[in-house]
């Protein structure tokens, strides 16, 4: 019964994660609210939108009870701007992730520890200029249940290709960082390809890890005699992750 | 921020996650499927975290289940797709515990001694697992006692050996790279999370925004994901 499966979640389980994401939907048909185990859904009246989990969405579209508007990050002029974003403006590093919805307050409150799926990011009113954090699975979703919902959706799935091409570029190219071990950043990614890059990733930074670890034992010895244990200026991760 | 936020703020459950969720006659099944979701991911992580949520969660899918089958009772072709609907999040929630508790043992299997070892790391396991643990050593150590070890001398015996300075007892490598997310923190201004990280040529104290995701030793994540301010990816 043990879970064969090697420690992170699998692209299947990052598509299952993503289908817990809220999208809006817009109902063709009455239904009743239901009393689900993650709390009651709104009841659905046409044509009034409504917030739902991907996973009842695409059950409603299947049996033709609805149509899902697609999120205003996935229309074909947010996709240019932010592909164009990827390739001019920051070329090493990814787009930005979208700002979180709720602020940090002096009161510790619900919201402050909530983290994709559960935020709001594919909602027709979320922000339409940043890519979520499961922007490639739900896109890949959307296009292959609702294609029909989307304007373009040919158009939609050469962008979705193009930033997928320009961000692997970049995935690989961040192994580079790992090199002298410590904290970095991928500040932006998104959860299909942290679910691809995991086990290369962690390969080599254990691989580098076990490599230096005489390295490493040896600075720390000497910084130890120094008498100083803190970090030493020439430490690369310094300036990694600081906005 | 203004006033009705505030009041909001107030009127909302203090700790998502906390046990009492049942007394204020809100609904907190969104709160308990974010936690469940949250222990899930963090339970494919290298080392176990520790224990308690799926109880409660379990309760929520045996009451659901007993509704489903009373309105089975009236077989109405209007309830049936409502219950199709109820059935998919069950199954939903069925998944999510069942990848827990068989990451779980799969840790449990690979490092049965590591985790019997101490008092600490025995209260992160439940008492079905415990005695799970315990009875998969005994197997083991019988097969190993019946087919090679009888036969050696006394002193050698020892599953848990410490002789030379290196244990026997192999526990996960807490070293692992991870892939972590910032929660953001309450501490001092900024919404980031400080973590100190160790590399090979230095180490530096790193402030993590919120959102942000980082690859990092597990060994020097642990402590903010157990409180809290970061969790696996």
């Amino acid at each position: 019964m043990a879970l064969p499966l090697p420690p992170g979640l699998t692209p299947t389980e990052v598509a299952f994660l993503c289908e817990m994401e809220m999208v809006t939907v817009v109902p063709r048909q009455k239904l009743e609210s239901l009393n689900l185990l993650a709390g009651a859904t709104q009841a659905l009246r046409p044509p009034h939108r409504v917030p739902l989990p991907l996973w009842l969405a695409l059950l409603l579209k299947r049996q033709r009870r609805a149509n899902i508007l697609p999120p205003p990050w996935l229309l074909p002029a947010s996709l240019d701007k932010i592909l164009k974003h990827e390739t001019e403006i920051s070329t090493e590093t990814f787009s930005p992730p979208p700002p979180h919805p709720y602020a940090v307050s002096i009161l510790p409150s619900a919201t402050d520890h909530i983290s994709p799926p559960f935020l709001p990011s594919s909602t027709a009113d979320s922000p339409p200029d940043y890519l979520p954090y499961h922007w490639l699975e739900l896109g890949e979703i959307l296009l292959d249940a609702c294609s029909d919902d989307i304007p373009d959706p040919d158009r939609v799935r050469t962008l979705l290709r193009d930033l997928r091409e320009v961000r692997m570029a970049k995935m690989r190219a961040s192994t580079k960082d790992l090199e002298g071990g410590g904290i970095s950043s991928l500040r932006g990614v998104g959860a299909m390809e942290v679910a691809e890059g995991r086990e290369f990733m962690v390969g080599v930074m254990d691989g580098l890890r076990q490599l230096g670890a005489s390295r490493e034992a040896a600075r720390r010895e000497r910084e130890e005699d120094e008498g100083g244990g803190a970090g030493q200026g020439d430490s690369e991760d310094e300036d990694m992750g600081l906005e | 921020m203004d006033i009705s936020d505030i009041l909001q703020d107030l009127n909302r459950d203090r700790d998502p996650f906390a046990d009492d969720d049942y007394d204020d006659g809100r609904p907190s099944g969104q709160t308990d499927l974010q936690a469940l979701t949250r222990a899930w991911i963090n339970e494919r992580a290298p080392q176990n975290s520790s224990h308690d949520l799926i109880e409660r969660a379990t309760n929520r899918i045996k009451a659901q289940i007993e509704k489903v089958e009373e309105m089975t009772g009236d077989m109405d072709p209007k309830t049936n797709f409502s219950l199709i609907i109820i059935q998919t999040e069950v199954e939903r929630w069925k998944f999510i515990i069942r990848s827990i508790l068989r990451a779980r043992i799969a840790k449990i299997d690979k490092h049965t001694l590591y985790y019997l070892s101490t008092p600490e790391l025995q209260t992160r396991l439940s008492e079905t697992e415990i005695a799970y643990a315990t009875r998969h050593q005994q197997l083991l150590h019988g097969h190993y006692l019946g087919s090679f070890l009888g036969s050696f001398p006394q002193q050698l015996q020892n599953l848990n050996d410490t002789a030379g300075g290196i244990s026997m007892i192999g526990g996960p490598d807490e070293e692992g790279g991870v892939f972590v997310r910032s929660l953001g923190s309450h501490e001092i201004g900024g919404e980031g999370v400080v973590v100190r990280g160790r590399g090979r040529d230095g180490d530096g104290e790193v402030e993590v925004a919120r959102g942000e995701v980082v690859v990092a030793r597990w060994a020097d994540v642990k402590e903010v994901v157990e409180k809290g301010e970061m969790e696996l990816v």
